[in-house]
């Protein structure tokens, strides 16, 4: 037997509301009161503000805060955490292969350099020939356009049992203090990354500590040849060892294309070793050198603190151009090492320097503020290194090198005789403080 | 890495840099400095038998 009581509103002792209806308009309690709910029953797609905006609601796995036209503010005192709460949160600068400032290819690539695509270096030991490419190949629907391509032109089917092929990226000590490595609250970090590479099978990544000599590896799958999949590998804390807090390299971060057996022999050490034994460091890695038809691509690469990979991190172009800066640069455009290219000429008025000995023409400011004391490169406009041009008479000088260089440029362009007192010279120059 | 390696001298006075020409013909300046990766090349470079680097001041 069940009874049915038809009302429009409740009212406790006191004449006041508890539950009042109006139209279709339901009210819980009254003006002043305090309304609590024993429990944990509440279920809503929305909670709307008495204006009936939305201040939070869902629809799917979406949850939207605020409603178009608001401000989502934190209340003073508050703190936020979680999105948003940790920009450059990734440890890998380019990792978007946007920015190639030296090339967008290179071919005959047989040994150790930075080739394209900035702050990735190639490291290869007697491992065939590789062309090396910015290439606009991209897993669809993730917001990148480029990534490094190796392409391998002669093959290396037999590798040295010593010999390692591998690009990367190192990276300075004060960039790696959030990992907190070497104490009791050091942190774990997760690389994640996209990968497209002919050879299927197992590839693996380093993390090699360069200030404490202590490494661990991971290993990743290609499963289907000439796909983009993505790979995400979480590496332990290593309480043992701090990361300089300077700007000497600290880390590399290695992704093995391939590796003679001194270094496959053993079981991969997915957990820090602070001996290394190089038997375990590559075990299980495929040659992805073993035939011409070979490719090997990355993108996306990022480096994190944390057990888990959070989206990439995109950065303003303007802003990771100049964070590629800090390790090279170049006063031409970019892959062009000639003043052919419309720039504007970098100037310097020749002059005998003081005690006469050294001619020199005026030095120049870098852009960025760079690592270290950088190797400076001076360009003719014809692309020769060491030339400068006189500009009122086309003469081309030759054997020219910067000179008093530091992190924020050099004082001059210096050979011990070649410049004339009040003519203009012009040239280009590079300026380089890799790890 | 390097064909050549010479100090530079400037009115006399070697300025710790060093003007290198590397194996494929591009001359530039290496800084006398340890944080510098092409130093520390030059380091290793004149460790060989028959490298050495040239100094005029001498």
């Amino acid at each position: 037997m069940s009874s049915i009581i038809k009302v429009n509103t409740v009212q406790d002792a006191d004449g006041n509301n508890i539950i009042n209806e109006s139209g279709d308009v339901i009210t819980v309690g009254a003006s002043g009161d305090t309304v609590t709910v024993a429990g944990n029953v509440v279920k809503s797609n929305a909670l709307q503000a008495s204006d009936g905006g939305n201040v939070v609601s869902q629809s799917g796995t979406t949850i939207t805060v605020g409603a178009s036209g608001d401000t989502v503010a934190l209340a003073s005192g508050a703190s936020q955490t979680g999105f948003g709460s940790n920009p450059f949160k990734n440890i890998v600068i380019n990792g978007d292969m946007r920015v190639a400032q030296r090339a967008t290819s290179a071919a005959s690539i047989t040994s150790d350099d930075y080739y394209t695509i900035d702050r990735f270096v190639t490291e290869i030991g007697s491992f065939g020939t590789w062309t090396q490419s910015q290439v606009s190949d991209a897993p669809t629907g993730q917001g990148y356009t480029y990534a490094l391509k190796m392409d391998c032109t002669t093959a290396q089917g037999s590798p040295g049992s010593g010999n390692v092929m591998l690009i990367g990226q190192s990276i300075e000590g004060s960039m790696l203090q959030a990992i907190k490595q070497g104490t009791a609250n050091a942190e774990s970090t997760t690389l994640s990354f996209w990968h497209k590479h002919t050879k299927t099978g197992t590839n693996i990544v380093e993390l090699l500590d360069a200030d404490n000599t202590n490494a661990v590896s991971g290993s990743y799958t290609q499963s289907v040849s000439d796909t983009w999949e993505k790979a995400t590998i979480t590496f332990p804390a290593n309480t043992s060892g701090a990361y300089g807090n300077d700007s000497a390299r600290s880390l590399r971060i290695r992704f093995i294309i391939g590796s003679g057996t001194d270094y496959t022999s053993g079981t991969l050490a997915t957990t820090w070793q602070t001996s290394i034994t190089n038997a375990n460091r590559y075990a299980g890695q495929v040659n992805n050198a073993d035939s011409t038809s070979n490719n090997f691509i990355i993108t996306g690469v990022q480096y994190e603190v944390g057990t888990s990979a959070t989206d990439f991190e995109f950065l303003p172009l303007d802003i990771q151009t100049q964070r590629c800066e800090r390790y090279y640069e170049t006063s031409m455009t970019y892959g062009s090492y000639g003043q052919y290219a419309g720039q504007q000429p970098i100037a310097g008025v020749g002059s005998s320097t003081y005690g006469g000995s050294t001619s020199s023409a005026g030095g120049r400011q870098f852009r960025t503020w760079k690592r270290a004391s950088p190797t400076v490169t001076l360009y003719h406009q014809d692309g020769t290194s060491g030339g400068i041009y006189r500009i009122h008479d086309a003469q081309k000088t030759t054997g020219n090198v910067a000179s008093h260089i530091n992190q924020n440029g050099f004082l001059f362009a210096t050979k011990s005789s070649g410049f004339n007192s009040g003519y203009y010279y012009y040239y280009g120059y590079t300026a380089e403080s890799e790890l | 890495m390097f064909s050549t390696v010479e100090k530079i001298y400037i009115n006399d006075n070697w300025i710790n840099e060093y003007k290198v020409t590397f194996t494929d013909g591009t001359l530039s300046t290496v800084p006398h400095d340890e944080n510098n990766r092409h130093y520390l090349k030059i380091v290793e470079w004149a460790a060989i038998d028959g490298n050495n680097i040239t100094d005029p001041g001498e």
